[in-house]
């Protein structure tokens, strides 16, 4: 009987580390999504695009459950988010960055990163300390790991976001805008250690303006308009040759600045 | 004034000075205590936690705290039960004092960008340890000057329980008064005990506020 289920298994395929199955989801009157169906293969980069409004932010939201849909099934890391009793599993192992960054402004460098560890993971002060450092090391930013976010640049402050977030050892990374409140020259260091993030494997769902970022390093870019996925692929598809018409707007508009 | 009657006179305002200042240190920390539950309650609570804090900060706001003394002092009494005027006195001025604290935790929680909940509760945080180790720290640094405002208030306010007749520092003002005379000399000393203890702390948070604004 075991080799049945075995046999089962493997008919699948690969299972989806992420599996949003029509997803509705509306703030009051408006529907910011409609049916959405969407996803994403572990070790896999999906980038969202698409005008403000059009729905990427609340995709995000939604899979790493700080929203809730309204209807259809979201499944991520094994947790169903739409049921509402189980929705919280998800918590501690998924990492998300902000675009207003979320520092804790009370704590250095290295109190932001070793909080949850200490709280949320019950590790001891020492080795939540020596997997903060760690961490932060990754980052480039070991030498500032004293320093409060008031005394970091824009940039610095993303980064130790960033090593708090996988100081938790996330099986996914979501960054919603993460690089769109910096100033145009600090925006490398942060899409650099993303870059640093996909080479190593790690799931990400990238929500951006950074086009570069999207056509250089995502797996597959999906363009979002008016609360649907109206076009997506590989980014050679999506930049060189895109099908939709309202992606070549979208494009036109972007690239042009 | 003969040398007996002035030891006998500050040995009675050093005793009320002394009831003064056990009355307010329960005081703050009942108001404090009070203050917080019901900001949390009103911040977080269920619909019916959130509309009894809401009840409960309007009513004590919008009434006097020597009707609240009074309710408390005497009320007991009317249902059968004695209560101890410095028991009574720290439960009116902490509750009363409660419904503006209150207030000064809830401004603080509320000023504390809701960014800061949800990065909490992705990398695992509980709500209770995000309310702890996250937001309190913060509102600690927004709340701190008005909250120590409310505390001067208070110690102030304690001088209306002498209306239930404790012998704190304005009752032992009163009785000396009552005795020798001199009003305007024994009331100037109350006031002045009063002061000594109320300005260093003002000063002390004007010192903290301003070398805050100096670090952000």
């Amino acid at each position: 009987m075991s080799e049945t289920i075995r046999t089962a298994t493997q008919d699948a395929g690969p299972k989806p580390i992420i599996n949003l199955a029509r997803v509705s989801k509306s703030f009051g009157a408006t529907q910011v999504l409609r049916e959405i169906n969407l996803d994403v293969k572990a070790g896999e980069v999906l980038v969202l695009i698409g005008a403000s409004g059009s729905g990427k932010s609340t995709v995000l939201r939604i899979m790493s459950g700080l929203e809730t849909a309204d209807a259809g099934e979201v499944w991520v890391n094994d947790v169903p988010l739409h049921d509402a009793r189980r929705a919280r599993e998800i918590r501690g192992h998924v990492g998300m960055v902000f675009q207003q960054f979320n520092l804790f402004p009370h704590k250095t460098a290295l109190g932001n990163v070793t909080l949850a560890l200490i709280k949320a993971r019950k590790m001891s002060p020492a080795d939540a300390r020596k997997r903060a450092m760690d961490t932060l090391d990754r980052v480039g930013l070991a030498d500032r790991a004293a320093h409060y976010p008031s005394q970091l640049s824009g940039g610095q402050q993303q980064r130790v976001a960033i090593a708090r977030a996988l100081a938790v050892e996330p099986g996914i990374m979501f960054f919603d805008e993460a690089t769109s409140a910096l100033d145009p020259e600090l925006v490398g260091e942060v899409t650099e250690v993303m870059r640093g993030l996909a080479r190593d494997g790690m799931t990400m769902v990238v929500v951006t303006h950074e086009m570069g970022f999207a056509r250089k390093t995502a797996d597959r870019v999906v363009f979002m308009d008016k609360g649907v996925i109206a076009e997506q692929g590989a980014p050679e598809h999506i930049f060189v040759n895109p099908q939709n018409e309202r992606t070549r707007q979208f494009l036109h508009r972007v690239l042009d600045h | 004034m003969s040398s007996d009657l002035l030891t006998t006179s500050l040995s009675i305002l050093f005793q009320g000075l002394l009831l003064t200042l056990a009355l307010s240190a329960a005081s703050i920390v009942g108001g404090t205590l009070i203050g917080l539950l019901a900001a949390v309650m009103r911040a977080f609570g269920p619909m019916g936690a959130a509309t009894v804090a809401r009840l409960y900060t309007e009513l004590f706001r919008g009434t006097p705290v020597l009707i609240t003394l009074m309710f408390i002092y005497f009320g007991v009494s009317y249902f059968g039960y004695a209560i101890d005027v410095f028991a009574a006195g720290v439960v009116g001025l902490s509750v009363y004092q409660g419904a503006y604290i209150a207030e000064v935790f809830r401004s603080g929680i509320e000023s504390v960008s809701k960014g800061q909940w949800e990065v909490s509760q992705i990398l695992g945080l509980s709500k209770a340890q995000t309310f702890f180790s996250v937001i309190l720290p913060q509102t600690g640094r927004i709340v701190l000057p008005p909250l120590v405002g409310q505390y001067l208030s208070l110690i102030k306010d304690t001088s209306i329980v002498s209306m239930i007749g404790m012998s704190e520092l304005m009752h032992g003002g009163q009785a000396i008064v009552d005795r020798v005379g001199k009003p305007v000399e024994i009331y100037g000393l109350v006031a002045v005990l009063y002061f000594i203890v109320c300005f260093p702390i003002s000063r002390w948070v004007r010192r903290h506020d301003r070398r805050r604004s100096v670090l952000s």
